[in-house]
């Protein structure tokens, strides 16, 4: 019958087409027609970062003939979502950067390959043993850290020192910087600082000051309620003083240092990781400085060495002895470690930072040097927060803004945070 | 399959059957052979995602680990659990409120001065409706962002400081966004115009109908139809609102989260938090809502949607 055979040719037609859609698809190809193996290895970050990657990259490539990299980078938001994408589609880069949030996740999703099995490459004895431990989940070892970041109260040098408020020391609490954002902004007539309430960061490290941690060992919320009011008490009384940054312009934080009030010379300090800071020579070309992120009342550090951003093999890799190496060479080389610099933070390996550490130059000194000067202060970092953090992270700004637009008092809003973050954890 | 095709037709004519027409279903099947390209599209790229859509609105799905079936908890979470979705929903609501009367208003304003435009009606017509094909684009919406943030050319012109960091004003900036491409409306409204017979305006003049009057009792009754079609495909699309809202408020529904409008709630739980479950829910709601209230605006059009055709007869 011409209508069957008909609906047989539909039939093909569309098997035809999708093969072609598929092919399409799965075009990643493995190795070039060459010989030689491509890896796939991306990362977020600036132009900075990127240019000095290339750089190394580029060197890999030479010391490994037979191996040629495609690299790939973008904006921290965007790469996460297409990372997250890619590892659900099982299609994860060999290797890719991955941030202390996902950790937790992509190993549990079996996305990493426990990289023991291939330590005959990947030389880890140079690390930092309780830097290394981060990259562990479950006494896996998924990820290897590439540099290490603390935070930092980072600010105008020649404003703060123009306005004759005392500079900030190593050891100084939260009421001491209390009292220097007051004076700053009474003597400049504009915020100290940037609202740290909106900041899960630097609520952490308060927290820790008091000997608190944000998250229990089993993954669940380490602290209640009363703690966040608390915080965020502290924050808002300042805001309404007006010695921290207006909700107009602390709800326009986007993570670049271009768009805190420090960026737009509205504010005289800022908090922020130490190596991003780097960003604020370009605004501010009179120099800004590092100090140290108040502690608690007791004197009780609450900033900690974080490792500032993983590297992992995808556990569908092709290639996972030369996708190691080439963690290996990120790491462990030493002309690798002169390009890359301190643009991923301090190296992780001790060695390097020993060694290259000194012949650091510019903004990559300064971080260097501030790093030293906490050198055996801080206390050890928490382990790899649970999964839900990276959502939470966003839910705790968008609680903090109801706060700062008065819409919420800071009792309401942290209560909304606990329920948020309890059901946020259980799923 | 084009050479098995070709004796099938050579034996055709010894059939004894309708000589001149094909037979019901070979047509069918020629009809199904043009179809299929987007039979095929409209299966793998939008009923078989809607299916596993809805499949994964029932479990609790990260993206990394197998779906897990929670039965109707992501519902029960969404509506007893979540304040924030609330606020969502609220602000959606006030969004279409506010965007859809000002854009028909504006699209039908506008339509009614070009008509009556004696020259250059080409010239403007497409001046105004660029807006629609321009607006829809990030950049335009980035620039929008620009134009209201602080420092930017409303808190320059006015000094009300910036919009989009005002919870009060920056709906109002993501919907005026929206309402500035009125094109397609209005192109739309500009036929529907033309259509008018000119004869019942004369008549109305003959009766001493003033131009407002002729607005309201020719004027709106016979576009009324128009106007409904409008006020439903707008709506659809208001509920459905994303982009202006994304870009304006930097991707994050602030300040605030007075933009967070549904879908950037939906995008932001199943994107940012990883929770397609709960977000597949949320779309399935959104879906069901809007099919609500499309069914609500059809049933009052038949109070006040003039079809010619009700009284003519059908002699048109």
């Amino acid at each position: 019958m011409p209508g069957h055979r008909t609906k047989g040719f539909c039939a093909s037609a569309a098997a035809l087409v999708l093969c072609a859609v598929l092919a399409g698809c799965g075009g990643s190809g493995d190795s070039t027609g060459d010989g030689k193996v491509v890896l796939r290895y991306t990362w977020w970050g600036n132009p900075d970062r990127a240019e000095r990657t290339e750089q190394a990259v580029a060197l890999f490539e030479k010391q490994h003939p037979d191996v040629r990299v495609q690299t790939s980078f973008s904006g921290y938001d965007a790469y996460k979502q297409k990372l997250a994408t890619q590892a659900a589609g099982g299609d994860a880069p060999d290797v890719m950067q991955l941030d202390y949030r996902q950790i937790d996740q992509y190993a549990s999703g079996d996305v990493l390959l426990d990289l023991a099995q291939q330590k005959s490459v990947l030389r880890t004895s140079e690390i930092d043993q309780g830097l290394l431990a981060t990259g562990r989940v479950d006494g896996t070892q998924y990820a290897v850290p590439q540099g290490r970041g603390t935070e930092t109260v980072v600010y105008d040098v020649k404003t703060w020192q123009d306005s004759g408020v005392p500079l900030p020391h190593e050891g100084w609490t939260w009421d001491d910087w209390a009292d220097a954002m007051r004076e700053l902004a009474r003597r400049t007539g504009r915020p100290g600082a940037t609202d740290p309430g909106q900041s899960e960061d630097a609520f952490e490290v308060w927290l820790r000051g008091r000997g608190k941690s944000l998250y229990t060992e089993d993954g669940r919320l380490g602290f209640t309620a009363d703690d966040l009011t608390r915080w965020w008490t502290f924050t808002d009384r300042l805001r309404r003083e007006g010695a921290v940054s207006p909700a107009e312009q602390t709800t326009q934080l986007d993570g670049s240092v271009e768009n805190t009030p420090l960026g737009r010379g509205k504010a005289t300090s800022d908090t922020n990781w130490d190596a991003p800071s780097s960003g604020y020579l370009a605004i501010i070309p009179t120099g800004v400085a590092l100090a140290p992120m108040p502690s608690g009342e007791d004197g009780t550090p609450g900033q900690y060495f974080k490792p500032s951003m993983f590297l992992g093999v995808s556990a569908n890799t092709d290639h996972p002895k030369e996708a190691a190496q080439l963690v290996d060479f990120l790491i462990n080389d030493r002309e690798a470690a002169e390009i890359l610099g301190a643009s991923r933070g301090i190296p992780v390996n001790e060695t390097i930072r020993e060694e290259v550490g000194p012949r650091l130059k510019d903004f990559d000194k300064t971080v260097a040097d501030y790093q030293s000067s906490l050198e055996g202060t801080l206390k050890d970092p928490p382990q790899a927060p649970p999964s839900g953090d990276n959502a939470l992270q966003t839910t705790f700004q968008r609680d903090y803004d109801q706060v700062s637009y008065e819409r919420m008092s800071p009792r309401e809003a942290a209560e909304n945070y606990v329920t948020e973050a309890k059901a946020e954890l259980r799923s | 399959m084009t050479t098995t095709d070709v004796p099938a037709r050579t034996a055709r004519p010894s059939r004894p059957a309708v000589p001149k027409r094909r037979p019901r279903r070979e047509r069918e099947g020629a009809a199904w052979v043009f179809l299929s390209p987007w039979v095929l599209g409209a299966t793998v790229l939008t009923l078989l995602p809607m299916a596993v859509s809805l499949y994964l609105s029932f479990t609790d799905y990260d993206l990394f680990n197998p779906p897990r079936w929670v039965g109707l908890r992501n519902y029960t979470q969404m509506f007893t659990e979540d304040p924030r979705y609330w606020r969502s929903v609220l602000t959606t609501l006030t969004y279409v409120v506010l965007a859809v009367p000002l854009q028909l208003a504006l699209a039908l304003l506008v339509a009614i001065a070009l008509k009556s435009m004696k020259r250059g009606k080409a010239f403007y017509r497409s001046a105004f409706y660029a807006p629609s094909l321009l607006g829809a684009s990030m950049s335009i919406a980035l620039v929008w962002r620009a134009v209201f943030n602080d420092g930017g050319t409303v808190d320059n012109l006015f000094g009300t400081g910036g919009w989009v960091n005002k919870p009060g004003w920056a709906l109002l900036a993501v919907a005026l966004l929206t309402v500035w491409q009125f094109g397609a409306p209005m192109v739309i409204f500009l036929a529907g115009l033309q259509q008018i017979p000119a004869e019942l305006y004369e008549a109305a003049a003959v009766d001493g109908a003033g131009t407002w009057r002729q607005f309201l009792s020719v004027t709106v009754p016979m576009l009324s139809p128009v106007l409904f079609f409008n006020l439903v495909l707008q709506t659809i699309q208001a509920f459905q609102v994303f982009t202006p809202a994304f870009a304006v408020s930097a991707g994050k529904g602030g300040p605030a989260d007075s933009t967070l409008v549904y879908t950037l709630y939906l995008y932001d739980r199943g994107f940012v938090a990883s929770h397609m479950g709960y977000a597949s829910a949320m779309a399935w709601v959104l879906l069901l809502v809007i099919g609500a209230v499309t069914v609500v605006l059809f049933r009052t059009s038949r109070s006040w949607v003039f079809y010619a055709s009700d009284t003519d007869g059908g002699a048109r």
